[in-house]
């Protein structure tokens, strides 16, 4: 009961805050409105018992990435006349159609039987500390110690590579 | 006998090619010359080491195989060699008369500034001859026939910057490429017929008697192309506008007597189809014959000896035509010896003339050249055999060969075995072939009475004069090959230097068993020699030192069509002209417009250019460059597979 | 009962809003924070499969986290991805003077 009072309060908020940064013309508003959605975007990883996805989810996403989108805002200093309009073309209509159509085909076809009903597994009931910073750590640390330690090469080329291109001239 | 050293006699010559053709240009004039030289005489040396080696006793055959050229299948093609009495004596003919020749050219190309192109044409057409005469199976002789075809080509059009020289290059190659077609088929045949492109395999293997009639007269219409044979002859007058040393080499001496040694090679496999045998000798009767008339009135002397070459060609091939294999060869041999020195002798006139071959504007040469004079006599006599030096025995022998022949008693004209028999085609060649060898001595003498003897004719400001020792030295060694030459040919039996003793195991016989004997052989060379001096008589009459040029306008008053008609070479060229050349002209005319302009360019070419160009066009409208299109085009695929996927299922 | 039907048409809501954002909005920074809006939708579908599993896992600790496992590094590739594209941002900004992706057109050439 607690679970679907919280799961639509922070449905509703998020999908109301990620819409504000399609709509918003303003790159500060929509930055705003994206950190605010990560938030309540968080709070349904909760939901969903993965207590450290939705930890990281605050302090990378909407922590650290967002910082950088700011930082970038603010660096270009967009002046009101370089912010332009929004121009509405043929192909834009069409694109934003055939996505909405596609997505909304794929969530009432597919997913309305995709879970046989009676027959629900829910791991955060039959497994007692799903999602635990302890469970995932030692998963990431076991079984994907490689991936684990590949993935701090390519932050580290990310970097470099943000560095340099920022820098020089194309 | 398997040996290791064969393959270095063509690869000298051809790393010579290579050096003069790669780095001629910007080394020294000498380097070229002592490159080319040196590598034709230590293919020489190499060559007769072996010869000496392998002569010894009768039956031996050097023999080494290179490395595997291909093996596909049943098809096993060797780069082998193989040295037996008959390639020995021809490699020695080749890079002996070669170096000669090599060593003259030093003196005849000096001032030309391609002589490095020359040096490395001339080698590599060394290598190439090489390679045909010591090549052991059918292909790798097909490669040096095609070899030799090219550096005849590049030779013949070597002043290119003159159009009707590279026009007569291209004469040359097209009209050896008919023969070279047939050359290929009859290759064919008889792999398909026995399996093996190599000489041994295929003499083991039986030959149907259809197989063996159409692999022949294939193969011989190869050799109607290089030899000049009718009908294919009409590019060899032409050839003459090359170097003359190239053709005394090419065009005289070795190559177009390739023909004859492939023959001669292939011996087991004519005998086995006593029709092309007797179509050989025909064929070679009427060329000889044909070549002499046209020489009788030609007055450019190189000219007149290209027809003579056409001619003595022809005797060749009576000789192999009648089974005389071993006479055929020998003529081949001494032919090399005097037709050579004869050419060089032209070369050295027309060097002395700075570029005059006029005979008619000549005369009186031998005051101002004398070496030059007297080996041109000693070949002259060679040729026509007023004296008996080693031309006379060697053509004496094809035809008493041809009168004696026994190899056509047993065919007939028409299937039916009871018809009309071919016997008579033997002493019909004999007449015919008597009547050239006078006429021959005709005009040879001609040509020699109106260059050497009478009064100088040509213009005051030319100063006629001696060639260098570098040109006259070959000149003389040939002109004692062509006496010494006899011994080849005497007819002694069992003189152990005779060709004929030598060579004896090496050739197949002719069907039909030996020559039988119509005249005794003394009776032979009495009509031999009284035909001869028939002929000089004619030219000395007409042609005598005191009458100068009034000789040909007394032949032109008696028989005036004939003598134009002989001046104009019987229009068999303009014959050819309209009859072959204009129509594979319309041929080719109409295949250009129809098939090569219109369906092939306007609507594969074009029209699947044009067909790209309009899908390019409309995938264009995508490939616009925005981002945002592609990902709206995306998300519309996206969508339709949706829909082919979740919806219509 | 919130089951997971619930998150999956949340996750499909967010992608769909995310995807239009990136198909219509001219402004390139715009552009990737929608991208990472179709990333977060992405997460969150992730997550709702490893809560209620379609098949049995197998009693292991790596399958049972798998899915949480792929958004760790979904969340890791993004935090690079964001570095580079405003990288490029400032550099296209800086040669063009402006953020438009419909002015950046030189993958035509």
């Amino acid at each position: 009961m607690t679970e679907s009072v919280f799961f639509w309060i922070f449905a509703v908020l998020t999908v109301l805050l990620a819409a504000q940064v399609v709509l918003r013309r303003n790159p500060v508003h929509a930055a705003v409105s994206l950190v605010g959605a990560f938030f309540f975007l968080s709070g349904i990883y909760l939901l969903l018992a993965a207590q450290l996805i939705a930890i990281l989810q605050v302090m990378v996403y909407a922590g650290a990435v967002m910082v950088l989108f700011v930082f970038v805002i603010m660096l270009l200093n967009l002046k009101e006349e370089e912010m332009g309009h929004e121009r509405l073309t043929a192909w834009k209509i069409i694109g934003g159609a055939s996505i909405v159509v596609t997505t909304g085909l794929i969530a009432y076809l597919a997913l309305g039987n995709a879970y046989p009903t009676g027959l629900l597994r829910d791991m955060a009931r039959t497994q007692p500390g799903f999602g635990s910073v302890k469970g995932v750590g030692q998963a990431l640390y076991i079984a994907s110690v490689l991936p684990f330690e590949v993935t701090s090469l390519l932050l580290t080329i990310a970097v470099v590579g943000a560095v340099v291109v920022a820098k020089g001239k194309i | 006998m398997e040996v290791g050293w064969l393959y270095l006699i063509p690869l000298l010559p051809l790393l010579g090619a290579a050096f003069n053709g790669l780095a001629g240009r910007w080394v020294p004039k000498s380097w070229v010359y002592t490159v080319a030289l040196v590598v034709v005489l230590l293919s020489f040396l190499i060559g007769f080491a072996g010869f000496v080696q392998m002569s010894g006793e009768e039956g031996t055959q050097f023999h080494e195989t290179v490395y595997t050229w291909f093996a596909v299948g049943s098809l096993h093609v060797d780069l082998a060699l193989s040295l037996d009495r008959l390639s020995g004596a021809l490699v020695l003919v080749i890079t002996g008369v070669g170096f000669l020749i090599h060593l003259y050219s030093v003196g005849y190309i000096d001032e030309d500034p391609g002589y490095w192109r020359y040096f490395a044409y001339l080698n590599l057409f060394v290598a190439a001859m090489l390679l045909l005469v010591l090549g052991d199976n059918l292909v790798a002789m097909f490669v040096g026939w095609e070899g030799v075809g090219l550096c005849s080509y590049l030779l013949i059009g070597f002043w290119f910057d003159d159009d009707a020289k590279a026009y007569a290059g291209r004469k040359a190659f097209i009209v050896n490429r008919i023969g070279d077609f047939g050359f290929l088929i009859g290759i064919f045949i008889l792999f398909n017929a026995t399996g093996h492109v190599d000489f041994a395999g295929m003499r083991a293997s039986p030959l149907p008697y259809a197989v063996a009639m159409w692999a022949a007269g294939l193969l011989f219409l190869g050799a109607t192309g290089k030899s000049a044979q009718l009908p294919l002859y009409i590019w060899l007058p032409d050839a003459m506008a090359g170097p003359t040393p190239v053709s005394a080499l090419i065009h005289a001496a070795t190559m177009v007597t390739a023909g004859v040694y492939m023959i001669a090679r292939l011996s087991f496999l004519y005998v086995q189809a006593p029709g092309i045998l007797a179509l050989v000798a025909l064929i070679g009767c009427l060329t000889a014959f044909w070549g002499a008339i046209i020489g009788t009135a030609q007055n450019d002397i190189k000219k007149v000896l290209a027809y003579s070459t056409v001619s003595q060609l022809g005797y060749m091939f009576i000789g192999v035509g009648v089974g005389a294999f071993f006479a055929g060869t020998a003529h081949l041999i001494t032919h090399a010896f005097f037709k050579a020195c004869l050419f060089l002798g032209s070369g050295a006139v027309i060097h002395g003339l700075h570029g005059e071959q006029d005979i008619a504007k000549m005369g009186g040469l031998k005051k101002y050249m004398p070496h030059t004079a007297i080996t041109f006599a000693i070949a002259t006599v060679a040729i026509t055999g007023v004296l008996p030096i080693s031309g006379f025995f060697s053509k004496d022998e094809i035809l008493a060969q041809a009168l004696n022949t026994s190899a056509f008693k047993f065919l007939t004209l028409t299937p039916d075995p009871t018809g009309p028999r071919l016997g008579f085609l033997g002493p019909l060649i004999y007449v015919l072939g008597t009547v050239t060898a006078g006429i021959t001595s005709f005009y040879m003498w001609r040509c020699y009475l109106l260059t050497f003897h009478g009064n100088y004719r040509g213009p005051e400001d030319v100063h006629p004069h001696e060639s260098p020792a570098v040109m006259t030295l070959p000149l003389w060694v040939l002109a004692i090959l062509s006496v010494v030459g006899v011994v080849l040919v005497l007819p002694i039996h069992d003189f152990p230097w005779s060709w004929e003793h030598f060579t004896d195991g090496l050739f197949a016989h002719a069907r039909g068993g030996a020559p039988g004997e119509y005249l005794p052989p003394l009776v032979t060379y009495g009509i031999a020699v009284v035909v001869a001096w028939v002929g000089f008589a004619g030219a000395w009459t007409l042609y005598k030192p005191a009458r100068n040029i009034a000789g040909d306008v007394a032949f032109e008053r008696a028989t005036p069509r004939l003598r134009r008609a002989l001046v104009n070479k019987l229009y068999v060229d303009e014959i050819y002209d309209v009859v072959v050349v204009r129509t594979v002209w319309r041929g080719a005319r109409l295949l250009w417009r129809v098939v090569d302009a219109a369906i092939i360019d306007g609507l594969l070419v074009n029209g699947s250019a044009q067909l790209v160009a309009a899908i390019g066009a409309l995938g264009r409208r995508f490939q616009n460059g925005n981002v945002q299109r592609y990902a709206a085009v995306t998300a519309l695929g996206v969508a339709a597979l949706v829909y082919l996927l979740l919806v219509r299922t | 009962m919130v089951g997971p039907v619930h998150y999956l048409v949340l996750a499909a809501i967010l992608f769909a809003l995310g995807a239009a954002g990136v198909v219509i909005r001219r402004n390139a920074i715009i552009v990737l924070m929608s991208i990472e809006i179709m990333l977060n939708a992405v997460n969150l579908s992730f997550l709702a499969f490893s809560r209620f599993p379609l098949v049995p896992v197998a009693p292991m600790q790596a399958g049972i986290y798998a899915g949480q496992v792929a958004v760790f590094f979904v969340i890791a590739v993004a935090a690079a991805e964001a570095a580079v594209g405003l990288a490029i941002v400032i550099a296209v900004f800086r040669s063009r003077t402006s953020v438009h992706v419909d002015e950046f057109d030189t993958l035509k050439l």
